[in-house]
């Protein structure tokens, strides 16, 4: 499908990267104009390409609604135009026809003097605002037209007004006096220029028609082609845009089989040492017990009459059978606290404190420990694990401060905000560097020696194992001599682990 | 107070079960135990079958059943013993080294009585062991007789 798909899974989601120009070439070409688009595409995230192209297709939809609506207005107005014109060019008839008729009869009445003949004339005479009126309507719009009409309008006047002297000379000086008015015509000048002027106004209405229809056929013809091809831009970046969509799909769904499988091999490998820390507890804690039983039994055995120094590898024998049972024992509690079931609940951390300094009572005897302990918030959190998160801490602030006369131990909330409750346990004893910071949280890691303080190192790893099951975060600080604070943060609402 | 009825030791490890005799010894109660070494043989003992078919009848007093044994494991053997009517008044002690939640949990909701895990220091295990031995093979009252095997 994708000819470019070599990216490892994790940046196929992030930008593609641009396709690098061949090594050794020095100088960079500078990129043709062409390709500066293609590039700039190329850097967008999915998210952004298939914005820019559905953006794209808007300005081609907008374009093409644009350019059709203004073809289809100038449409609509031509026709408007052309009815005009036809309507126009009929009253020119008409105009033309009256005129003829009116010139006709009144000749016909010089002629006669029968005055049914001036019926024609006076029906013109009648009429001539009208048709006036009706065709400066018709020319609105087009000056050379309009004037034309005002000369029309004048012309009509002079041969009325030539017909009008006619009759009056009739009814004067009677049929004599007009005979020869009436052989030639009595505006007969007149009728010839309101006939051109007539001509004229229909010629150029006729052509103004012409023109109209050849250009709405020229609109119409662009907008055909313009919808076509806009049709097919579309239909290319939509296919596109579905291109794009779908090979990030298929990316994605890649990338969730991947995440899927390792998952798989995670819990297998979980299950795996779950049996394994199984075996751990049975098998190895077995040899432990015989080795310091027998050794005991030895003891018992021998009696008095063992020495000095063999009492004595005896006694180191039991003792490192000892220690190791309770390395075993620690590692054992660290695996479990990684896999057990967490059990979601409000834990309120004054009382777990106060129970745990009571429970500590044995430890504090002979001991002058000043507290100062806070009023605890409640966390969601399972309440057996942060119980061993503040035992481990309280117990490491009252070893760690045997060896001053007045311990000083402070357990308080550090910073209080929204989002998380963040509690110090800090205290007046042999403190730490703070470059070996990063190791203090390790398993088995410890930074005094073991004729110093007791320990097997286990407990702040359990902490930061427990505190992330928590979602939470944990840090130490600390000053040699000095004292050291823990801190813990949790989060101050629930969240799935 | 002291009863006669034996104590069933099940201990498939022969060092454990020459240290919980040690342990049992100095409570002078190690003559009353029975040792097994697998889970079968704890079952043909209770059913008086095999090499216990001509035993003298009677249930234990106690069963001290370590968790992982060959053959027939310590939660199988748990297992029948509470099914069966006969057997299920028997005090069944599990003397294991698992601290495991999940055997903890089955046991008991098998029906276990008591469930013991063996320190890996000595001098707490001879007391565990002789606090048990001394609690169920002399201070605690067995269930009387119901039905005996056989019958």
């Amino acid at each position: 499908m994708e000819t470019a798909t070599n990216d490892p899974p994790q940046t196929s989601l992030a930008p593609a990267h641009v396709p690098e120009p061949p090594a050794g070439a020095r100088p960079i070409p500078p990129e043709p104009f062409w390709r500066v688009p293609i590039t700039w595409f190329r850097a967008l995230t999915i998210e952004r390409r298939v914005l820019a192209s559905f953006g794209l297709v808007f300005v081609g939809i907008l374009v093409i609604s644009a350019v059709s609506y203004r073809n289809t207005r100038i449409l609509i107005v031509n026709s408007g135009l052309d009815t005009r014109s036809h309507e126009l060019v009929q009253l020119l008839a008409n105009i033309d026809v009256a005129m003829n008729d009116a010139e006709d009869s009144h000749r016909r009445y010089l002629v006669t003097g029968e005055t049914s003949y001036l019926e024609a004339y006076k029906k013109l005479v009648e009429q001539k605002p009208t048709f006036i009126k009706y065709l400066e309507d018709l020319t609105q719009g087009s000056l050379e037209q309009q004037q034309r009409v005002v000369e029309l309008d004048r012309t009509m006047d002079r041969q009325l007004r030539a017909e009008a002297e006619a009759i009056a000379q009739l009814n004067e000086h009677g049929r004599e006096a007009v005979m020869q008015l009436a052989i030639e015509g009595a505006a007969k000048q007149e009728r010839g220029a309101t006939h051109r002027i007539i001509a004229e106004l229909e010629l150029y209405e006729r052509q103004a028609l012409r023109r109209r229809v050849m250009e709405s056929a020229a609109g119409t013809t662009s907008t055909i082609i313009l919808l076509g091809v806009g049709a097919l831009l579309q239909l290319v970046l939509l296919a596109s845009v579905y291109y794009l969509i779908r090979h990030d799909i298929t990316e994605r769904r890649r990338v969730a089989a991947e995440l899927q499988r390792r998952g798989e091999l995670l819990e297998a490998a979980n299950k795996e040492l779950e049996a394994f820390s199984y075996s751990v507890s049975h098998d190895l804690r077995a040899p432990l017990r015989h080795i310091d039983g027998y050794a005991s039994l030895l003891r018992k055995a021998v009696g008095k009459s063992l020495g000095e120094k063999p009492a004595r590898y005896v006694q180191t024998i039991s003792e490192s059978a000892k220690q190791m049972g309770q390395l075993i024992d620690d590692l054992l509690v660290f695996s479990r606290m990684g896999r057990q079931e967490m059990l979601l609940t409000t834990v309120n951390l004054d009382q777990l404190v106060k129970s745990i300094i009571s429970d500590l009572r044995l430890d504090l005897q002979g001991r002058r420990i000043s507290w100062r302990i806070d009023t605890l918030p409640e966390v969601p959190g399972d309440p057996v694990m942060l119980r061993q998160v503040f035992m481990n801490l309280i117990a490491n602030a009252v070893k760690f401060t045997s060896t001053r006369p007045i311990a000083k131990i402070e357990i308080g909330v550090d910073r209080p905000s929204a989002g998380e409750v963040v509690i110090f346990v800090r205290d007046n004893g042999v403190g730490f560097d703070m470059q070996y910071a990063a190791k203090l949280f390790g398993v088995f890691q410890r930074l005094h020696r073991a004729d110093e303080f007791e320990g097997t190192g286990i407990g702040l790893a359990n902490v930061r194992r427990i505190v992330h099951r928590h979602n939470g975060r944990t840090w130490a600080e600390g000053i040699p001599d000095k004292g050291a604070t823990f801190y813990v943060a949790l989060p101050a609402r629930r969240s799935r682990s | 107070m002291t009863t006669a009825k034996p104590i069933l030791l099940a201990e498939d490890n022969p060092r454990d079960a020459e240290l919980a005799l040690a342990a049992m010894e100095e409570q002078h109660i190690a003559d009353k135990v029975v040792l097994c070494h697998d889970g079968a043989e704890v079952l043909d003992y209770l059913y008086c079958r095999g090499q216990y078919k001509s035993r003298l009848k009677g249930n234990p007093a106690v069963v001290f059943l370590d968790l992982k044994m060959p053959k027939v494991n310590g939660l199988e053997v748990l297992r029948t013993i509470k099914g069966d009517t006969n057997l299920r008044p028997i005090p069944v002690v599990m003397l294991t080294s698992s601290r495991e939640e999940r055997d903890l949990a089955e046991s008991y909701s098998l029906g276990a009585n008591a469930y013991v895990v063996k320190p890996v220091e000595f001098h707490l295990f001879l007391s565990a062991v002789k606090e048990l031995g001394t609690f169920w093979g002399m201070i605690n009252e067995p269930p009387p007789e119901g039905a005996c095997c056989g019958s």
